[in-house]
């Protein structure tokens, strides 16, 4: 069980931690790593397997394919988080490290989860760690003011989430979510109000506009490994909820979702992709485009079928490589030259092609263009929508895709064509470097050659319908 | 030709070009044009090769190869041409490798620019034998992207800095810098790519998810309502890169902009790329979205004629003037594809075909203007004929097709095109049409006369520049001769062309 296995890796990062001398204990986060990579080979060769507690923890293809994907973030965050050369990152890597990986526990359970209570329970245990992860550099003050917003914004969210499920549980009679789909079939008016309110909560959590505003600044000011993971992983895990509660077992009473998912996915769209153009700052700017991310990821929910799911999920991990390549990129500058904005990047091809050449090709992934990963993703949701008859749908997401590209160009011409202000080389540390390379191999690798991923994906989606 | 694959290796002589030259050609000027050249060389043998070799009694898609590359969505490498894609071919050919002498000069970063240049021409030839509407947008996509680094590193900004009441505003936002006109250009081919995408997802699920092959598509018959919107997206969408009026606006920015070798392979191919679209997809699957829209194609094409020659007459900036002409030219390709006569449309190939060659080697002199004068702007210059006599000679003739003088291409292809606006259902086409070829009159012989053939400049500047001279002689001497050869015997283009154009008609429902 990958659960379990879990729980002893933080055992054991736990003491090593506390019993290290001295102020750095980094290896504590190198451990973390080994055992990631351990799990993630574990969760690789499983396979499904039986339903526990009555049901309500499942082993499903959906199951195991949301948590390959979220322990490949996870290690891919870790990884980048090695770099990391703050002080208080190597004096305090202990609580660091456990609570990523405590959040990533949450993420697993709710991966499995099929009964409100557990959902719920897991979805506090991804979100409670991420507060404190925001918040991390005590005493930075910008820190603080965003880890306050985030919780805020995060625990009224859980409020109304909770508030929905109360009205599907008065319902239904019961926290089954196989319950819950039955009684969705009767059309109690109720039971669509508790589903409205719910995916207001999961709306934050997943942060579709107008329930994105803690993002940027979040974003801004927590350290950017941790920025990276954050970007992905609590994002495809709130999706993984939304396709357990919106879709599973519910049949064609799912074609009720089809406005409420497609208006959703259009406004989110919009947004990102406009308050993103003026961003000076690049982890703004990739917070406003991630925004839009979502929506094209919403897309694929509006289709409400087994396709649009799959697709999704194969444009999760598109996502994964792309953002988190480009917020590591990020990172990696962000230490040589001090400084998050574009400007930084004037004349990169010149200083150091190789990780020019790794931003350009994050930023064509992330703005779809051909034989990258980002391309098919968003060739895929388009096509699943279509398949629905969405046309007006794949026309907004494929016009607005022009403005996203707007400004990934607006990068790569400050990295392309300016010229250089210093000639000396980026440096950049061997983790780093490391991580950068696993997601340029995701990049390019499933863009050339998609296929198995979208099997798996469409494998992963068959049992939801 | 029988078992060779003719028209991959077309295709993808220039990327495997491109390749090596990276891979190989550091710091190595020559080895790098070297490679373009053989590459591209390569190239141009092998389309005279399939030229010589098609089939015109046979007609259809011939030269045929097929690899499954996604089975389970039907995604093929499925690529074959019939008589207009032959001649896109061969046009695309014999431009990059005039285009590949024209840019010798090259100094900056030359390794990457030649690289470029090749992925570039590699997306190009590849949308042009493409079957299969799914590959036929990768290659689209990848014709359209390398131009934002092309322009944006090895353009020029304009001289002339914007003035009046929007001055301030021009300046604000960059207008006429290479900056600008990379990143528009790059915005605007781009949302024309969304619409196209929408269009070809829409057929294919129409189709039944099964094959993006345009050979199965041809056979579908397709609800009407769905013809009429899908022929609309793909007429904005492909239409925005053959400079459709008003959404021509990129064009002039972007050709002045852009480096000797990329405005020529741009005005001179790229823009082809969108009018043949137009016809292969729009009016080849979707004969009901073409009866129904003709009018509106017609009518935008007419504008286009007079709004695009109008324009370059106000052009001081000799890059401009070219640059609008095109978007005028490409008017005439729209109008002969409306006319949806076999007359009309024969002209509108052709006319993709003369203005390819004419516009190349508009920009590939401009270049030569430029890179010897060091302006571009008109009425500072004069009196060149005496100092450069071959360019000013091949600027006239290329004037001279430009205007429609018998015995170029130029004439050849306006006259069809005309014939066939009269012939159609709406014969008042035809004055636009002919007022636009008097204005081009105009604006090209007045530029002749200024920079050419008037008497010389005071200004000491423009006293003793060099003729052009090495490779650059090359670049001309071969688009002069096609300029000339297709306008003597146009026959051997209108053979080949007329076997595409027939079927197609027959298909529309207009021929039987």
């Amino acid at each position: 069980m990958l659960e379990a296995g879990l729980g002893v890796l933080m055992i054991v990062i736990f003491f090593v931690g506390v019993w290290s001398r001295g102020e750095d204990r980094r290896r504590v986060g190198v451990i973390g790593a080994a055992g990631l990579v351990v799990l993630f080979g574990v969760a690789w060769r499983s396979e499904p397997g039986v339903a526990l507690f009555g049901g309500s923890f499942v082993q499903d293809e959906l199951a195991i394919f949301a948590k390959r994907l979220f322990l490949l973030a996870t290690v891919i965050g870790v990884a980048g988080s090695l770099g990391l050369r703050a002080p208080t990152f190597a004096r305090r890597a202990t609580e660091y490290y456990l609570a990523i990986l405590a959040s990533l526990l949450g993420m697993l359970v709710l991966a499995s989860a099929r009964d409100l209570v557990l959902l719920f329970v897991a979805f506090e245990l991804m979100s409670i760690p991420l507060y404190y992860l925001a918040g991390f550099l005590k005493r930075d003050e910008m820190a603080v003011e965003a880890a306050l917003k985030f919780f805020l914004v995060g625990t009224v969210s859980s409020a109304v989430l909770v508030y929905g499920f109360s009205f599907l549980y008065g319902i239904a009679g019961t926290t089954d979510l196989r319950g819950i789909a039955a009684a969705l079939q009767g059309g109690h008016p109720l039971m669509g109000l508790g589903m409205i309110l719910a995916l207001g909560g999961l709306g934050f959590k997943i942060a579709a506009f107008p329930f994105h505003m803690w993002v940027p600044d979040t974003y801004e000011a927590a350290s950017t490994p941790f920025v990276a993971w954050l970007s992905v992983a609590p994002k495809a895990a709130g999706f993984i909820v939304i396709f357990r509660l919106y879709l599973e077992g519910v049949g064609d009473r799912a074609i009720l979702w089809v406005p409420l998912a497609a208006g959703l996915a259009t406004v989110t769209i919009i947004a990102g992709n406009l308050m993103a153009i003026p961003q000076q700052n690049v982890k703004r700017l990739l917070a406003y485009s991630g925004i839009a991310h979502i929506g094209y990821m919403l897309v694929g929910f509006a289709a409400v079928s087994a396709d649009g799911v799959a697709m999704m999920l194969f444009y999760l991990v598109a996502y994964l490589f792309g953002n988190m390549g480009a917020f590591l990129v990020v990172e990696a500058v962000a230490q040589s030259e001090g400084s998050d904005s574009i400007a930084a990047y004037r004349g990169l091809a010149q200083r150091s092609p190789v990780l020019a050449l790794s931003m350009l090709l994050f930023l064509l992934s992330l703005g779809g263009i051909p034989f990258v990963a980002g391309f098919w993703a968003k060739l895929y949701v388009f096509w699943a929508a279509a398949e629905q008859g969405l046309y007006w749908l794949v026309l907004v997401g494929a016009v607005l895709t022009v403005v996203a590209l707007f400004y990934y160009l607006l990068v790569a011409k400050r990295m392309y064509i300016d010229a250089p202000e210093k000639s000396a080389p980026v440096v950049v540390t061997p983790f780093l470097t490391l991580s950068i390379f696993l997601c340029v191999v995701g990049v390019v690798g499933m863009g050339l050659y998609p296929k198995p991923l979208v099997m798996a994906a469409l494998r992963a989606a068959a049992p939801l319908f | 030709m029988g078992g060779w694959p003719v028209l991959s290796v077309i295709t993808w002589a220039p990327f495997v070009g491109a390749v090596l030259i990276m891979f190989t050609a550091r710091h190595r000027p020559l080895l790098v044009r070297g490679i373009a050249v053989a590459s591209t060389g390569l190239a141009l043998l092998a389309a005279l090769a399939i030229y010589a070799t098609y089939d015109r009694e046979a007609a259809g898609f011939q030269f045929y190869e097929e690899i499954p590359l996604v089975p389970p969505l039907g995604i093929k490498y499925q690529v074959g041409v019939d008589g207009m894609s032959l001649l896109m071919v061969l046009l695309t050919a014999i431009i990059i490798f005039a285009g590949s002498f024209a840019s010798w000069t090259v100094k900056e970063r030359s390794q990457e620019f030649y690289a470029l240049l090749l992925v570039l021409v590699t997306g190009v030839f590849g949308v042009f034998v493409s079957l299969d509407l799914f590959i036929l947008f990768l290659f689209y996509e990848i014709a359209v992207l390398p131009m934002y680094l092309l322009i944006g590193i090895w353009g020029s900004s304009g001289e002339i800095r914007p003035q009046g009441i929007f001055g301030w505003a021009m300046r604000r936002t960059g207008v006429g810098t290479k900056e600008y006109a990379a990143m528009k250009l790059t915005l605007y081919l781009l949302f024309g790519s969304a619409f196209i995408l929408v269009g070809i997802l829409a057929l294919y699920v129409a189709g039944g998810s099964s094959s993006f092959s345009f050979l199965e598509m041809e056979l579908a018959d397709f609800p009407p309502g769905l013809q009429s919107w899908v022929f609309l997206a793909f007429y904005v969408g492909f239409g925005i890169l053959a400079g459709i009026w008003p959404l021509h606006t990129w064009s002039p920015d972007g050709h002045a902009s852009a480096p000797t070798a990329v405005s020529m392979l741009h005005a001179g191919v790229l823009m082809k790329l969108g009018a043949y679209g137009v016809v292969r997809l729009g009016m080849g699957l979707l004969s009901d979205g073409t009866q129904q829209w003709a009018w509106l194609v017609g009518s935008i094409a007419c504008v286009n004629i007079v709004y695009g020659a109008l324009s370059a007459m106000a052009q001081t900036d000799l890059k401009y003037v070219i640059a609008y002409s095109s978007v005028s030219h490409m008017g005439v390709v729209m109008l002969g594809a409306a006319t949806l006569t076999e007359n009309g449309l024969n002209g509108s190939v052709f006319q993709m075909f003369a203005h390819g060659i004419m516009t190349g080697l508009f920009f590939a002199l401009v270049g030569l203007v430029y890179e010897k004068a060091h302006s571009r702007e008109i009425f500072k210059m004069a009196g060149f004929g005496r100092m450069m006599p071959g360019i000013a000679t091949a600027f006239t003739i290329g004037g001279l097709s430009s205007l429609g003088l018998p015995a170029t291409a130029g004439f050849v292809a306006e006259f069809l095109s005309f014939l066939g606006a009269w012939q159609s259902a709406y014969p008042m086409w035809l004055f636009p049409g002919v007022l636009g070829a008097f204005l081009t009159s105009i604006y090209v012989l007045r530029v002749a006369k200024q920079i050419f053939w008037g008497p010389p400049s005071p200004d000491p500047h423009f006293h003793d520049l060099p003729d052009a001279e090495g490779p650059e002689w090359a670049a001309l001497a071969i688009l002069v001769f096609c300029l000339v050869l297709f306008g003597v015997v146009p026959g051997i283009a209108l053979g080949p062309v007329d076997t595409a154009t027939v079927p197609l008609l027959i298909r529309l429902g207009v021929l039987r």
